[in-house]
C-alpha cells in the first residue's frame, strides 16, 4: 500500500481547536479539569486524554504580536523511536498505510517509548498503558479520513498519499518539515517560520543514548557475551585449567608438604 | 580451622558467604528478568515470572537486594581490593600464567590482580546498575536527556557483568579446580592456597 500521511498547513489554522475536540469526541476521551493559564492554549501539552494539541505560540514584535499555531501529534515517524525501544512485539506498530498505531493489551507499562520518541509524545493513562495519536486506524481503514482531519474546517489538516501531498505542497511553492527525517515523518508541516520557532527539532533524529543502547550495545552485547563463553571454553582445551596436583608440590620447599589422606 | 594439623585454610566466613549467594541469586533473576527487556528474543522470559508487568517488578526488587548485597560484600573487601604491589604488575605482564601450560610463580595476596580488578569492576557496576535503576524505575519521573542516558549506561554494564561473569564463573570452577570450596565450605586447601595465593598463606600461617 501506498504510504499515506497527514499534510499539516499551520498557515490556514485559525486555532478554532475542532481537531482536539473531534479527537476526543472520536477517541471516547475523557474531559480534563484544567486552569486558566492567561492563554487559549489549553491544556499545555499533549496529555493521556488529549492526542492533539493546538500550541499557540505568541510573540510580541514591537507593538505587534505574532500569533503561530503549531499542531502537535504523533509524527508517526518512519524509523520509530516509540517502536525501537519497545521489548513488546505489536504493542506500537506501523499500519499498512505507514501510520504508528497501538495495541494496549500488548503493552507492558514499561514506560520507555516517551524516552525513545524524538518528540516526546507517547502518553499512558490510568492503566498505565500507551496512548497518543493513532492515525485513527479504525476510520483509515475503513476508507474514512482521520476524525481531526474531518472537522477541520479550513483543510489545516489534511490525510492522503504522502507522496502525492508533498508534490502539491511543493508545487505550491511551500517547505515541508519531516519530508525525509527518520525515513520519513507520516506528519508533515507547512510551516511559516523556522521549527524551532515552533518547539521542534530543526533535524529530529532517534535521540544519541537511544541510538547508542539499541543499534550499538545491543547487538555488541550479543556478541560479547558469546565471545566470552568462546573464549572461556577455548580456554580449557588450549592451555587447560590450573590443576593443583602440577602447582601444590613447587611451593613446598619452603613450606610444609600436604598431609596425605587427611 | 588455621591450625597445622588441618588440610584447610579458613578463606571465607559465613556472612561473606550469605553475602554472595544472595548477590548470585538476585544477579540471576535480574538477568532474565532484565533479558526480557533487552531484546525481543527473550521476551518470553518473562513467562517465568508471571508475565512481564509481574517480572519487572521482580527485577525492581531483586536490584535493590542484589545492590546491597553485592556493595556490602565489596566494602567489606574494600581495603584488599584496592592494595596493589610489584606482584601485581607481574601478574599483569604474565596475564596471570593464564596464557601458559607451565605453571607461573607470580606470589599473590589473598586476592590475585585479576580477582581485585573485576572486584572493583564489580563495585563500579554495582554502583552504575542501582543508581540508572533507580533513575529509570519510573521512566518518566525524571528529565528524559537523564533517563535516556540511564537507560544506555544500564544496557552497557548489564553487556559487561555478562561478559565479566562468564569468566568469572569459569575461573572459579572449571579453570581452577578446588577454588569453588571456598565460596560453598568457607575453606580451600593449603595446597589450593600455596598454588593461588602463597603471599596471604604464609600470612595465615603465621597467624
Ligand atoms: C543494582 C540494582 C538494579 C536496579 C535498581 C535495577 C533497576 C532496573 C529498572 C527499574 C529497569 C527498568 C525496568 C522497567 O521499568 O521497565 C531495569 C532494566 C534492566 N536491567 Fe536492571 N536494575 C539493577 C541491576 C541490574 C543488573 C545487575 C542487571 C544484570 C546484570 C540488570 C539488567 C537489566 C536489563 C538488561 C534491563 C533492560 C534494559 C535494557 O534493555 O537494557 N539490572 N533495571
Ligand atoms: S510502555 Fe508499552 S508501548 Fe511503550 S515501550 Fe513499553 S510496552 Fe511498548
Ligand atoms: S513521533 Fe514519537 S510516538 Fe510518534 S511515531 Fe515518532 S517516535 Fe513514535
Ligand atoms: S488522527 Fe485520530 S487519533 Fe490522531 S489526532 Fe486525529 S482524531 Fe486524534
Amino acid at each position: 500500500m501506498a504510504r499515506k500521511a497527514f499534510l499539516i498547513d499551520m498557515s490556514r489554522c485559525i486555532a478554532c481547536r475542532s481537531c482536539q475536540v473531534a479527537c476526543k469526541q472520536w477517541n471516547k476521551l475523557e474531559p480534563e479539569a484544567t486552569v486558566n493559564r492567561g492563554s487559549y492554549e489549553n491544556p499545555p501539552q499533549l496529555t493521556p486524554q488529549l492526542y492533539n494539541q493546538i500550541q499557540f505560540i505568541e510573540q510580541g514584535q514591537g507593538d505587534e504580536l505574532r500569533w503561530l499555531f503549531m499542531n502537535q501529534r504523533c509524527m508517526h515517524c518512519g524509523d520509530a523511536g516509540c517502536i525501537k525501544v519497545c521489548p513488546s512485539a505489536g504493542a506500537l506498530y506501523h499500519t499498512p498505510e505507514g501510520m504508528v498505531a497501538f495495541n494496549q493489551d500488548k503493552c507492558i507499562e514499561c514506560h520507555y517509548c516517551v524516552n525513545g520518541c524524538p518528540f516526546d509524545v507517547p502518553r499512558y493513562d490510568r492503566k498505565k498503558k500507551v496512548t497518543k495519536c493513532h492515525a485513527c486506524v479504525d476510520r483509515i481503514a475503513n476508507g474514512l479520513v482521520p476524525a481531526c482531519v474531518k472537522a477541520c474546517p479550513t483543510q489545516t489538516l489534511r490525510f492522503g498519499d504522502r507522496d502525492a501531498l508533498i508534490a502539491e505542497a511543493k508545487a505550491a511553492g511551500k517547505t515541508v518539515y519531516g519530508e525525509s527525517e527518520l525515513k520519513g515523518l507520516g506528519a508533515v508541516y507547512i510551516l511559516e517560520d523556522a521549527p524551532q520557532t515552533y518547539n521542534l527539532p530543526a533535524k529530529p533524529a532517534i535521540p544519541a543514548s537511544i541510538f547508542l543502547w539499541k543499534d550499538v550495545i545491543k547487538p555488541l552485547g550479543i556478541l560479547g557475551f558469546w565471545g566470552a563463553m568462546g573464549a572461556a571454553l577455548l580456554h580449557y582445551v588450549t592451555f587447560g585449567p590450573k590443576k593443583l596436583d602440577e602447582y601444590g608440590r613447587r611451593h613446598d620447599d619452603d613450606l610444609n608438604p600436604p598431609e596425605k589422606g587427611a | 580451622m588455621n591450625n597445622s594439623m588441618s588440610r584447610y585454610v579458613e578463606r571465607f566466613n559465613v556472612v561473606e558467604r550469605v553475602l554472595h549467594w544472595t548477590l548470585v541469586v538476585a544477579f540471576f533473576i535480574l538477568v532474565f528478568t532484565g533479558l526480557g527487556l533487552y531484546a525481543r528474543t527473550f521476551f518470553g522470559y518473562f513467562d517465568f515470572f508471571g508475565g512481564p508487568q509481574q517480572g519487572i517488578l521482580f527485577h525492581k526488587w531483586a536490584g535493590v537486594v542484589f545492590f546491597t548485597s553485592s556493595l556490602l560484600l565489596a566494602l567489606s573487601h574494600l581495603k584488599e581490593l584496592f592494595t596493589f604491589d610489584q606482584d601485581d604488575v607481574l601478574w599483569l605482564k604474565k596475564l596471570g600464567g593464564y596464557l601458559s601450560k607451565e605453571h607461573e610463580d607470580i606470589p599473590q595476596g589473598k586476592f590475585n590482580c585479576g580477582q581485585k580488578l573485576f572486584g572493583i569492576f564489580s563495585l563500579v557496576g554495582t554502583l552504575v546498575m542501582g543508581i540508572t535503576g533507580i533513575i529509570i524505575w519510573d521512566p518518566a519521573a525524571f528529565g528524559r536527556g537523564l533517563t535516556q542516558f540511564s537507560l544506555m549506561l544500564h544496557a552497557l554494564f548489564f553487556t559487561l557483568f555478562m561478559m565479566g561473569v562468564v569468566v568469572h564463573i569459569y575461573l572459579t570452577t572449571l579453570g581452577n579446580p578446588g577454588t569453588i570450596s571456598s565460596m560453598l565450605y568457607g575453606h580451600v586447601t593449603k595446597t589450593w592456597a600455596k598454588a593461588h595465593a602463597v603471599k596471604w598463606y604464609r600470612k595465615v600461617q603465621k597467624g
